[in-house]
């Protein structure tokens, strides 16, 4: 498990409260329990914080889009870090 | 570091731990980190799975900071419904309304857990968003089947209907405004009349933007210019019942750009940052507990490194630091003129240092740079014995309920120990830097409060007062001539529109002499005076030491030829005075000429109020009904009622 993943898992099990929880780039927020729109923007607040990145309205918005999941979000955190 | 070390370092750490309940302290120390704070909440859940919600309870109230981050807020959140119905009982359960022109499902969340931390227990409904006018204006709307006891207005700028255009003069802009406040007026007379309840309406927020850029405040139809002037118009209108809280200020102590993170209001309509809704719901809370008169009344203060810089006993009155043209003096004395912002407006200061008296107390008599004087502390501690001790002391002399105190000290071990053996006090974190102190003591919120009476302007010197009265009772021979040398004149009159507030604060905030711990809202009690089936009472009482104001309030229902009495309540800076024989002597002559035939009274029990469960007993009622709760129930006829004596030395004045 890359560490941008397993950072994301611990995030995410902290977010829904479930110590269990396995997160692979193919998880979708379907496949989460809670994972709204309202858990949507503590996620992206809490990987703002993590990573110290920010993320567009747009890209905020495009969660329930066609082909989002983990890994998509992954490789966007990525794009960003390494533009810094 | 990866998550999976840090996951298996906690394990280690709470399996050595496993018997021992949550020890705070150790969360605490240098700040509440991420990983400090995935300990709690793992050593939370412990808690809970083994039994102990009693120590959960209080650790998730405890963890509840100003400054805490979202994520962790949520998550504490979450641990409250973990308890269910082991929760233990709070001091106060309401029923508050948020209605917002934003999604409030974030601070509706925010808002239960930061009043559980002050011990109170809120349902919380939530009107969904954007529907704030019809939301009140519709009596089939969810806020009226809720009937809330505090209606929470949150509205956004973009809610203000009559906004001034370009090109409208002066004369204009005002009558606009107000227009504007006679439409909040008069929602906010809808929803009082309709449910009774008390209404705490958000100013508005100003935009970080300003279009006509640094012109905005003289404008006079520029929309910041407009928002500021209609922020003070409603504070001016507001009735009794309203109680403007002022969003504004939030926003701009945290700065506009960064409380208005705008990608979320157009994402999800959130009304600020994500991160901001947790200082905004901190802020809501504080004030629907100030209502409940469940706000701090005593700030305890450690002298060395907390007043001044440096140890007094070690480094002499030349020594420590403090006062200007020192960096670090300087801050020392910016916070001491902040504890006395607070003392001036009626917190009660005390100390507890360790020390010996006389070099703690010199310092105040003798160095230049000190802004506050032994005349602002009401009682001063100063000696080598326990804090959580002295503590308790002060509790005593000043006749406050330790859960009323607020503990201030940069000793790390001093807090733990305060904390572990009074857990009733609060006890801040304390930053090392005394430039921070204020802010770490302002962002707390203790003190908040939503009317200033005048009782409040000289509640030092009433304290003060009344640790000389309790000194002078133990160097005075017998109860006879202590009360005696007291000098006490009484006046005892019914509550009228100049006795209302303070006689609800009293209703509200007493806890020991309290027979029914019935509480009653300002506009309640309002009510209650103009209602003709109502006798109501309060009592004044000044002595030698000084003015004690409004001591005590009874208020009892009539009903045929039966007098009930619902409410009475007792400053217990006045036990043991007489006040209450004096009181019940009053009422009974009262029923006598109203034609009462008898008067019936109960005891409802709490956990704070053992003080009076034989008060109706020592007045010599009958018991007619107990049950094993605790509560009881007492009459007597009026035509052979008991009149004891009251005090001789108890001396009314006329009204």
């Amino acid at each position: 498990m890359s560490d941008l993943l397993g950072t994301m898992q611990e995030i995410l099990r902290d977010l829904f409260d479930d110590d269990e929880l396995i997160v692979t780039r193919e998880t979708t927020a379907d496949d989460v329990g809670g994972w709204d729109s309202l858990a949507h923007i503590n996620l992206i607040v809490a990987l703002e914080d993590e990573f110290g990145v920010r993320f567009a309205t747009a890209e905020i918005s495009s969660l329930k889009d066609e082909g989002q999941n983990v890994g998509a979000l992954l490789d966007l955190i990525e794009r960003k870090l390494a533009k810094e | 570091m990866g998550p999976s070390s840090r996951f298996e370092s906690t394990e280690r750490r709470m399996s050595r731990h496993k018997a021992a309940h949550i020890d705070l302290g150790e969360f605490f120390t240098g700040g509440l980190s991420t990983s400090s704070f995935r300990k709690l909440t793992k050593a939370i859940k412990e808690e809970i799975a083994e039994g102990r919600v009693e120590s959960a309870a209080r650790a998730i109230r405890t963890a509840v900071q100003p400054d805490l981050d979202l994520q962790s807020s949520l998550n504490l959140h979450r641990l409250i419904g973990r308890l269910g119905d082991a929760a233990p009982e709070p001091a106060r359960r309401i029923r508050v309304a948020v209605v917002s022109s934003y999604t409030a499902d974030p601070i509706t969340q925010l808002i239960e857990l930061n009043l559980f931390a002050r011990d109170v227990r809120a349902e919380v409904y939530r009107a969904d968003y954007g529907v704030l006018r019809q939301e009140i204006l519709d009596p089939s709307s969810g806020l009226y089947s809720f009937k809330p006891d505090y209606l929470l207005l949150t509205p956004s700028w973009r809610d203000i209907v009559h906004l001034p255009k370009p090109g409208d003069g002066g004369e204009r802009a005002r009558e606009l405004i107000r227009t504007e406040v006679a439409d909040w007026l008069r929602l906010w007379e809808i929803a009082h009349e309709r449910l009774g309840c008390e209404v705490i309406q958000d100013t508005f927020v100003q935009p970080a933007w300003r279009a006509l850029g640094n012109r905005e405040l003289q404008d006079p139809v520029s929309l910041g210019g407009t928002i500021r002037r209609l922020n003070i118009a409603l504070a001016d209108e507001a009735p009794s019942y309203v109680v403007l809280h002022d969003t504004e200020h939030l926003s701009a102590s945290t700065g506009h750009w960064s409380w208005s993170d705008t990608r979320f209001f157009h994402v999800a309509k959130l009304p600020c940052a994500p991160a901001s809704q947790v200082d905004y719901s901190h802020s809501i809370a504080s004030l629907v507990t100030a209502k409940l008169g469940l706000s701090k009344k005593c700030l305890v203060l450690d002298l060395d490194n907390t007043l001044w810089g440096g140890v007094i006993g070690d480094d002499g009155l030349e020594g420590i630091r403090l006062g200007q043209g020192e960096a670090e003096g300087e801050a020392f004395v910016a916070f001491q003129e902040y504890v006395k912002r607070l003392k001036d407006r009626g917190v009660v200061l005390a100390v507890c240092s360790a020390n010996d008296e006389k070099n703690a107390k010199e310092a105040f008599e003798k160095h230049p740079g000190m802004v506050l004087t032994l005349e602002d502390i009401s009682c001063f501690v100063a000696n080598w014995g326990s804090k959580a001790d002295n503590i308790r002391t002060i509790a005593e002399t000043l006749s406050l309920g330790l859960d009323s105190f607020v503990f201030f000290d940069d000793d790390a071990m001093q807090r733990s120990l305060v904390r572990r053996h009074v857990p009733e006090v609060e006890v801040p974190e304390v930053p090392s830097d005394p430039a921070d102190y204020v802010r770490t003591l302002d962002k707390h919120r203790y003190f908040q409060v939503v009317s200033i009476s005048a009782e409040d302007l000289v509640r030092t010197e009433s304290y003060k007062a009344n640790a000389k009265r309790i000194r002078l009772r133990e160097s005075t021979e017998t109860m006879d001539d202590f009360l005696a040398s007291l000098e006490m004149r009484e006046r005892t009159i019914p509550i009228g529109p100049m006795e209302v507030e303070r006689s609800a604060q009293l209703i509200n905030r007493s806890n020991q002499f309290n027979l029914t711990t019935r509480r009653r809202t300002l506009s309640e009690l309002k009510a209650i005076i103009e209602d003709e089936s109502w006798l109501t009472r309060c009592v004044f009482l000044t002595d030698r030491f000084g003015d004690n104001g409004l001591i005590s309030v009874l208020l009892a229902h009539r009903d045929g030829a039966v007098l009930e009495i619902d409410t009475w309540v007792m400053s217990c800076r006045v036990l043991r005075r007489g006040v209450e024989l004096h009181l019940w002597n009053c009422l009974v002559g009262e029923a006598r000429r109203m034609g009462i035939e008898r008067i019936v009274a109960e005891y409802l029990p709490t956990s704070k109020n053992g003080l009076v469960q034989d008060h109706y007993r020592k007045l010599g009622l009958d018991l007619v009904e107990s049950d094993d709760t605790g509560r009881t129930k007492w009459e007597c006829r009026v035509k052979d009622a008991p009149t004891p004596i009251a005090s001789h030395h108890l001396q009314s004045v006329a009204s």
